[in-house]
């Protein structure tokens, strides 16, 4: 503040917007610096390695390549990377600081835009752990008696590991975008993840019209290709991916960007 | 400074605010006062841009808060010092802030230490922190990014009187330097001792303004407290001029304005140790001002000045 002069005027000029990649950041910082993100971060890595130990046992010994250990990280974090994504967005309505960050840019847009760049990020970041973690699942492989392959499939690569999560990370964020409380959307996340799939199933093994139309509203069974078989879905099973990830993820995620730039943020 | 033109907010039928305009100038605190649900909240998240109007505009030095870039660094914020999340330490809460403004982290232990939240306090929990260590936390907060303006939203709520008194000296400061401050509250006496203007809202709609003084003129005094070494001597002296007299406390009550029980102590040469104005003063012009707007039914004759 200037000593003395008392404008009326506030001189704006000598200052800059908020660079993008200070407020993204500012939000991957917000997503690690309470208990809650911090533990649950290190919690999923964690289950990672449980669940890679169980299979190192489990598993017979042709079964244990660096490959098969990469599938089961990716496996896990499908899971719950959603919702990292969910606790870093909702935590601004559900413990209010929204207030403050509106407050610091106004411009909402530019928020969400660096909430996703801040997701993305902390995504890809587990994702590459979980990566490491696989290694070493796979040497751990050895111990118990695997001699395995380091070779990996690049489409399921790709496909299963690294498109499945950030579709994974993207669901979390239209979820959140939509519903805005974190209780309300993990709950949804698990009724989108866990019970529709079944559902869908279930009409499908009732009703052989709907099990054709499925893949094309239903993003799950959708996805499927993408996991299973050869890892490269047809152009049909693309254009199903396409037409249910519209219904899923693109609606959903317009309407809750839709809406917060309208909202009063309480 | 902060120019508040016009401004309506519905909600549904209800106006929240009804064509409020009022203007917060540099080097002066402005004290927005009402009772709750007055619309004060609302007329500063508008401010702010948190709730878009109904009609009418705010101006901040000229600029639409939304249009001001890293507008922390010209306008500091207090809205509710509550509205942080629980699990974040006060300490990570400012360096959130001030990384987002573009500030050297040395800044956050400036306010620390301007709000006197020692290195402990700093590192705890919000959800461990009292109301009022809240408060000077959002106080902090809002003067991280060394702004121009400063829009508090009930700031002294929860703090002890020491509080007030630091944060009294803290704004008066502030605005000596050129800063212009706008505060709201429902607390009169905590406006009143801060506030250089007063816009007194009831409704969502202004019912006065202006300084204490201005206020107060048109208010008649009739009545009087007042406390004298012999008590007996005065009222014999008051009685003798035709002034009612009845007791109150250690003192006397006057039915007559403090002028005049003052020239007749003069006259009979008695010594006061106590003489003020009986009518509420402020807050009798408050509570009439507000009266259909008030939630309670206050009885209209002051117990206690």
């Amino acid at each position: 503040m200037s000593a003395t002069t008392a404008p009326m005027n506030l001189d704006v000029t000598g200052t800059d917007r908020v660079p993008m990649s200070r407020l993204a950041k500012v939000e991957f910082r917000k997503a690690l610096d309470t208990r809650a993100g911090r533990w649950f971060v290190i919690s999923i890595l964690a289950l990672v390695v449980v669940v890679e130990v169980i299979y190192a046992f489990a598993a017979n010994d042709q079964s244990k390549n660096f490959q098969d250990f990469v599938q089961i990280s990716g496996f896990v974090l499908g899971y719950f990377l959603p919702i990292i994504i969910i606790m870093l967005v909702t935590s601004e309505a559900s413990q209010r600081n929204g207030l403050v960050t509106f407050t610091l840019e106004p411009q909402r847009s530019r928020v969400v835009v660096a909430k996703f760049i801040a997701g993305l990020t902390l995504g890809a970041s587990v994702l590459i752990l979980a990566f490491i973690l696989a290694g070493l699942g796979t040497l751990f492989g050895i111990v118990t008696g695997g001699s395995p392959e380091w070779s990996l499939d690049g489409n399921l690569m790709f496909n299963g590991f690294v498109l499945s999560n950030v579709i994974g990370i993207f669901i979390g964020f239209a979820i959140s975008m939509l519903i805005m409380n974190t209780a309300g959307a993990i709950v949804a996340y698990f009724a989108y993840s866990l019970i529709l799939p079944t559902a869908v199933g279930i009409l499908s093994a009732l009703s052989s019209t709907f099990e054709d139309i499925a893949p094309w509203i239903e993003f799950n069974t959708a996805q499927t290709p993408l996991f299973s078989g050869d890892y490269t879905p047809t152009a049909e099973e693309w254009a199903q991916i396409a037409t249910s990830g519209t219904i899923w993820l693109i609606i959903p995620l317009a309407l809750g960007i839709w809406r917060l730039m309208r909202i009063e943020f309480k | 400074m902060i120019n508040v033109e016009g401004l309506t907010r519905r909600y549904g039928n209800f106006a929240a605010v009804d064509d409020v305009s009022f203007v917060c100038q540099p080097g002066r605190v402005t004290g927005f006062l009402g009772p709750n649900g007055a619309g004060k909240t609302t007329t500063m998240r508008v401010m702010v841009g948190l709730t878009p109007p109904t009609s009418g505009r705010v101006t901040i030095g000229g600029h639409l808060y939304h249009d001001i870039p890293n507008p922390g660094r010209h306008v500091g914020v207090l809205l509710d010092a509550s509205a942080q999340h629980a699990g974040r330490t006060g300490r990570e809460i400012l360096t959130i802030g001030a990384q987002t403004m573009g500030l050297p982290m040395s800044r956050v232990d400036e306010m620390l230490d301007l709000v006197s939240l020692d290195k402990t306090e700093s590192r705890r929990r919000l959800r461990n922190y009292s109301l009022g260590m809240k408060q000077r936390l959002g106080i902090a907060h809002a003067l991280l990014g060394d702004p121009s303006v400063l829009i508090l939203d009930e700031p002294a709520n929860g703090l002890d009187p020491a509080g007030i008194r630091w944060m009294r000296g803290l704004l008066k400061g502030y605005a000596d330097r050129g800063g212009t401050v706008c505060l709201s509250s429902h607390l009169l006496n905590e406006v009143e001792q801060i506030a250089d203007e007063m816009i007194l809202i009831g409704r969502g709609k202004i019912v006065a303004s202006g300084t204490k003084e201005e206020l107060l003129s048109g208010a008649e005094q009739k009545s009087a407290y007042v406390t004298a070494l012999d008590n007996e001597l005065l009222t014999k002296a008051l009685t003798g001029k035709g002034f009612g007299v009845s007791a109150a406390g250690t003192g006397l009550r006057v039915e007559a304005a403090p002028v005049d029980v003052g020239r007749v102590a003069a006259e009979q040469a008695i010594v006061l140790t106590d003489l003020r104005s009986a009518d509420g003063g402020l807050e009798e012009l408050f509570l009439t001002l507000t009266e259909d707007t008030q939630r309670d039914d206050v009885p209209t004759q002051g117990a206690q000045a």
